[in-house]
């Protein structure tokens, strides 16, 4: 039997505060399939992230990526990690050639010299997100997008099967964005890579809509499938409290149910019932599905 | 020179052990500061240092400070023990605990320097005598420093040298970029862990030259010193370690000709270091670090 790539069922997790960050979540990802999850700052996307990159342990439920668990999904380098540009050290001196060498060295031992397969994949990963031109510039003379398609290739390098990318479009600029979204779709048609977008941003699952072919709207539970009619643009703006027109504008947001879809995303049993799931959207520009 | 009479004087011998392992420690502190300096580390390492002085004085009390090789031996053993668990506990509790980490490293720092003074004091007031004094632990002294002491300076850099080349992949990941380290697999606890026991080796090795106070200093200043003169890692690791073995032999020749004490005037000297670094980065056109290929170490060998 094949295993979903991402499947997660009734996943809870309550920090060490008492704060409840994810209730009865749950979903199912099919290989080479790109999944955004959205939701407001505080919502649970980065504990539910953490929570997959299998650096966060002690939550409820089962979480599963391609049948491992995360934290052994993690020893094998399933899942290749796109952070926000914030989290990395832009002062540290290495180039971006560097910065992608650590994605596919970091698991070589220290007395291994580099194989020249893997020095060739490097090369390989550089030229697919196109950043040969600026490989040689120390990281902190790297523009937003430059970083960014650096970070991407660092992840591809090393190997994954999956494609996280946490705020992807934060402080990237509209050219950038439509850079983002065709590198985006040419990874998933070109590589076979299920990629997982996580942001607060209406506007990067907007940008990235071509590529995307289902949207969990998380708050810290499922909080869509109770909702009469399915997800609208105004349920989306209830979640997020503020108009949405600007952030859609000719986009259209239709909502199909789970059975539709041929998805079976637990929880609700994709009738909208109680319980965690997704509601897989079809958002595309310009209007019909 | 005072210096040269010095080194060429009767007494010559005395010093040699000093110089000796003043080289190793400046080795093995210089390379080790630009992972403390890069991963923000400073105020880890303060603490460490002033950490060791509660073992300084826990060695006093044992009667420890002579300078016979047993002696010296039996120093550096209790001293290090301390020195490494203070490390690992700071590094642990900073990392676990719901405390803020300032306020570990401030807690540790207090009461072994608390500790170490008042084990000090009650051995002074009990006849205790040796060669470890207050200030000589607080601010280094170059006669304190004995031919074990230099042996173990040396083994203590082959060890944290030969340790950071085998961990270097996964080490600098860490340091560059600890979020994404550990979803890449690179086991984060155990990379601070082990830096903070590389940390606190070196510190003891490094403490009776330096002094407790001052150990800090070959932590931090070769390794911010290199950040201004270069933008490829390798480069910054090869400048730290120059900068650090040229600041310590600076350090000497300076308490050699001012008969300043040891620790104080290895600081003057890396100081001097960094103000040079920074003006040379000025007349180059203050354009920041040398450009590099910058390729991460190690990734590419």
């Amino acid at each position: 039997m094949s295993h979903a790539a991402i499947e997660l069922e009734h996943v809870g997790f309550t920090y060490p505060t008492g704060a409840r960050a994810l209730e009865g979540v749950s979903l199912r990802v099919e290989e080479g399939s790109t999944l955004a999850v959205v939701g407001p700052n505080g919502g649970g996307k980065s504990t539910l992230l953490k929570i997959l990159l299998g650096v966060m342990g002690g939550y409820e439920g089962s979480v599963r990526l391609f049948g491992m668990s995360p934290e052994a999904a993690r020893r094998a380098g399933v899942v290749g990690y796109v952070p926000q540009r914030s989290e990395a050290e832009l002062s540290f001196p290495v180039s971006g050639r560097g910065a992608v060498e650590m994605g596919a060295t970091s698991r070589l031992g220290g007395l291994r010299r580099v194989p020249g397969d893997v020095r060739a994949h490097v090369e390989s990963c550089l030229r697919l997100v196109g950043a040969e031109s600026f490989a040689e510039r120390p990281v902190g003379q790297l523009s937003g997008g430059q970083w960014q398609r650096v970070l991407i290739a660092r992840a591809l390098a090393a190997r994954p099967r999956i494609l996280a990318l946490d705020e992807p479009l934060v402080g990237i600029d509209a050219p950038g964005q439509r850079l983002f979204a065709e590198l985006l779709a040419s990874l998933r048609r070109d590589l076979r890579l299920t990629i997982v977008l996580v942001t607060h941003d209406l506007r990067t699952v907007a940008g990235a809509a071509p590529s995307c072919d289902q949207v969990a709207c998380l708050r810290r539970t499922l909080h869509f499938h109770a909702a009469p009619g399915g997800v609208t643009p105004q349920v989306l703006a209830q979640v997020f409290q503020h108009d949405l027109a600007d952030v859609f504008g000719d986009v259209h947001v239709d909502a199909h149910r789970a059975a539709e879809c041929g998805h079976d995303h637990g929880g609700g049993g994709g009738g909208g019932g109680a319980g965690g799931g997704v509601v897989p959207l079809r958002v595309r520009p310009g209007g019909g599905v | 020179m005072r210096t040269i009479e010095y080194l060429s004087g009767p007494d010559a011998l005395l010093f040699v052990p000093a110089i000796a392992a003043g080289v190793a420690i400046a080795l093995v502190c210089g390379v080790l500061s630009v992972f403390v300096v890069l991963r923000r580390l400073a105020f880890i390492g303060h603490g460490v240092s002033h950490a060791a002085f509660g073992g300084v004085g826990l060695a006093a009390a044992l009667g420890l400070t002579g300078m016979a090789a047993s002696s010296a031996a039996g120093y550096l053993a209790v001293v290090g023990a301390f020195c490494i668990a203070a490390a690992l506990v700071i590094a642990y509790v900073s990392a676990k605990a719901k405390l803020r980490e300032d306020t570990v490293i401030g807690v540790a720092l207090v009461a072994s320097l608390a500790m170490g003074a008042l084990l000090l004091h009650q051995r002074a007031r009990s006849g205790g005598g040796g060669v470890v004094s207050l200030e000589g632990s607080l601010f280094g002294s170059m006669l304190a420093v004995g031919w074990t002491d230099a042996l173990a300076a040396w083994a203590a850099a082959v060890l944290v040298l030969a340790v950071l080349w085998v961990v270097r992949r996964p080490l600098v990941f860490w340091t560059f970029d600890e979020p994404a380290a550990a979803a890449f697999g690179v086991d984060t606890m155990r990379m601070r862990l082990l830096l903070m026991g590389l940390l606190g080796v070196s510190i003891v090795v490094a403490m009776k030259l330096a002094g407790v106070v001052l150990a800090t200093a070959l932590l931090i200043l070769p390794g911010a010193t290199a950040l201004r003169l270069s933008a490829s890692l390798g480069r910054v690791i090869a400048v730290s370690a120059l900068a650090s073995v040229l600041g310590v032999l600076g350090g000497l020749v300076l308490s050699f000709e001012l008969d300043w004490p040891t620790g104080p005037s290895v600081v003057v000297a890396l100081i001097a270091l960094m103000i040079g670094a920074m003006v040379a980065r000025r007349l180059s056109g203050g354009a920041g670090p040398a450009r590099g290929t910058g390729g991460a170490v190690g990734a590419g060998s």
